[in-house]
């Protein structure tokens, strides 16, 4: 997926600029001229530098805004990508209500399932093995807090 | 003495011994299938490491990098697929032995170089680090900020052929790690409100992020579009093994020192050490026209190398807290997640702690010779583990070990959305070494430049009035110097290219 130097780099600049701008207001130390802004402004304004040069470097070349290069096809490339950032939203959004156990097996199973182009049955029995493995290893034995949500009634 | 004793015991414990023993298993693991790396394992590693006591914390990421190296040769000798970018520079070498019927030699010089080239680059470090960490108690704030910003420009020189991708790259990693309260002045920064962001971007999300989750969007695209051939059997892995070392001794001997030395340089890891090294031994060989024919001459040079590498990264980590490459990066987090600050100070503070981390080199590196012939034995059936299978394992790991350091949503989130920027910039070649050194380093180079300043009243000049910060602060400025004209360069040369007809 490339995206032209010169989107990037005017992106790069734009963040360098609100950088800067947003670490006007940080107060200096006592007596001195420097503060927690001095840091922030000189990282913003090479931001802004580099990206106008990325920019600049790119403007000469006349290279097309957006170009898909590769043997796999940029849908395909997108439903990945999509599919990663839901099961991760999914996660982060579901979790707390339904809980980890019903959650994960669930998400497990649907992209197993889908990226071995259906092969349902050794995804479900996948998703769950690996489900309460992770269960036993992070909430029993690292004791991290994994949601149970609605199971918690259930449970306690 | 006693220190050493100490060290021993440290490390001959049960939980030490398993964790290495299964940190390595992990490693042959990741290393074995093309496109993980050894970095991802790391940061796969790391969740679990944050529950764990410093030492078997830093002796899984040891064992587990180390195997990953060493087993990435395999697919590359089987399948002229590299398993780690640490083995590109001789995948055709080992293949192409393997064509002429000397597959289990390559794989076994791959093997035994790799542990010569390890015990070389553990030997100088741990000789070399006390000595640098004696002179080192000297550094004042002017010394450590400008050591800091040599390294973070290293890292950025060295990241690739494209500077300026390498410098933006770097600043947007300043940039996350001036997220939270400044350690200064106490002044929050770019938080948003948000009271979760007050200490800071935490460090797992982000080797997540960086590191697995931008790896995975990469290659969760290529599952099935092409299948895995069925790799040949291996037959006498070390057969002619030892004859060929003693052949190559030299070069070996070379390659394993230089590839510390590489490691050592901020930026430049296992694999850089491995190109370089391979060149080398081309140019110094008596035979230079057999290389890229199946001749092991470069492949006993590179593996050592790569190898050597991994430790001599370890030197400026340890010693300075300025990491050599992403995985000391990412074993300078931990230790601070631990509470223990890198620096020469660890030398004496925590003597018995550094070294049993040297104990914990040699032995991850005479691991590699029995659980490096189990991963030859078993290729076959590593590299047929279905990717559809086990990359979204891989993703549930992500996600349940970015929310288990601070059982916190936010920081899946952040995975996601570094991830996410990860890839995009992979995709259009920034390097992303240079944005995870600058995450660990940024904080330090800050840190020291306002004590600098507060000591002085502001006085820049300040900085350089002792002479080693003088010399660090003229190399620094000279590499930004020559960053700088190196992008100006870039954007001369493309507008005459396009001028010409």
């Amino acid at each position: 997926m490339r995206i032209n130097d010169l989107v990037l780099g005017l992106v790069m600049a734009l963040l360098g600029a609100i950088t800067v701008w947003a670490s006007q207001d940080f107060n200096t130390l006592p007596r001195q001229s420097f503060g927690a802004g001095s840091f922030p402004i000189l990282v913003g304004s090479l931001l802004i530098f580099l990206g106008l040069l990325l920019a600049l470097r790119s403007f000469q070349q006349h290279r097309v805004l957006f170009s898909w290069q590769g043997q796999i096809s940029l849908s395909h490339t997108l439903a990945c990508l999509v599919a990663v950032v839901v099961a991760v939203a999914g996660y982060a959004l579901l979790t707390p209500i339904l809980g980890f156990p019903l959650v994960e097996p669930v998400m497990l199973t649907l992209l197993i399932g889908w990226l071995s182009k259906g092969r349902w049955s050794l995804a479900l029995i996948i998703a769950i093995v690996s489900t309460i493995l992770i269960w036993i290893v992070f909430a029993q034995l690292l004791h991290v807090p994994l949601a149970l949500g609605i199971l918690e009634e259930v449970v306690y | 003495m006693a220190a050493l004793t100490d060290a021993l015991a440290m490390v001959f414990t049960w939980e030490v011994l398993v964790v290495i023993l299964g940190a390595s298993l992990f490693g042959l693991l990741i290393g074995s299938i093309p496109g993980l790396t050894a970095t991802m394992a790391t940061a796969l590693l790391v969740p679990v490491t944050f529950f764990m006591e410093p030492l078997p914390a830093i002796s899984a990421i040891v064992a587990a990098t180390a195997m990953a190296i060493v087993a990435g040769d395999i697919p590359g000798a089987l399948l002229r697929i590299p398993g780690t970018p640490a083995s590109a520079a001789y995948t055709d070498e080992a293949y192409l032995m393997g064509r002429q019927g000397k597959l289990g030699q390559a794989l076994g010089v791959n093997l035994a170089c790799s542990v010569v080239g390890g015990i070389i680059g553990v030997a100088i470090l741990a000789f070399l680090s006390p000595l640098v960490a004696d002179f080192a108690l000297q550094f004042t704030s002017d010394e450590y900020f400008w050591l800091a910003l040599l390294g973070l420009s290293c890292a950025v020189l060295v990241s690739g052929a494209d500077a300026l991708k390498g410098a933006i790259s770097m600043l947007l990693g300043l940039l996350i790690s001036m997220v939270g309260m400044d350690s200064v002045s106490g002044q929050v920064r770019f938080t948003f409100g948000i009271s979760d962001l007050m200490s800071g971007i935490s460090i797992l999300p982000v080797l997540i992020g960086l590191f697995a989750i931008a790896e995975l969007l990469r290659r969760l695209p290529e599952i099935g579009m092409s299948s895995l051939p069925t790799p040949p059997p291996v037959d006498k892995p070390f057969q002619g093994v030892g004859r060929l070392m003693w052949r190559y001794k030299g070069g070996m001997a070379r390659s394993g020192v230089l590839g510390t030395l590489i490691g050592a340089l901020p930026g430049a890891g296992a694999d850089i050490a491995s190109w370089i090294n391979y060149a080398l031994s081309r140019r110094l060989s008596r035979t230079p026209e057999k290389f890229g024919t199946g001749h092991p001459e470069g492949l006993v040079a590179a593996s050592s190398a790569n190898n050597a590498a991994l430790s001599g990264a370890y030197v400026p980590a340890l010693v300075f807290g300025i990491p050599g490459d992403t995985i000391t990066a990412i074993i300078i987090g931990v230790l601070m997640m631990k509470g223990i600050t890198p620096g020469p100070d660890v030398f004496t503070a925590d003597a018995t702690l550094v070294n049993a981390i040297f104990i914990v080199f040699v032995l991850a590196n005479l691991l590699l010779l029995p659980l490096g012939l189990l991963a030859i034995r078993g290729a076959r059936h590593i590299l047929s583990v279905p990717q559809s299978v086990l990359y979204p394992l891989i993703l549930l790991f992500c996600i349940v070990g970015a929310y288990a350091a601070n059982n916190s949503m936010l920081d899946v989130w952040l995975m996601l959305g570094l991830g996410i920027l990860a890839y995009v910039l992979v995709e259009n070649e920034f390097p992303i070494g240079p944005m995870i050194l600058a995450v660990i380093l940024g904080p330090v180079v800050e840190s020291n430049f306002m004590r600098s300043m507060i000591k002085s009243n502001g006085e820049l000049l300040t900085l350089f009035d002792r002479p080693i910060a003088a010399t660090l602060g003229a190399l620094a400025l000279l590499v930004w110097l020559a960053l700088i004209g190196s992008s100006v360069r870039s954007v001369w040369r493309s507008r005459t290219t396009t001028a010409s007809p």
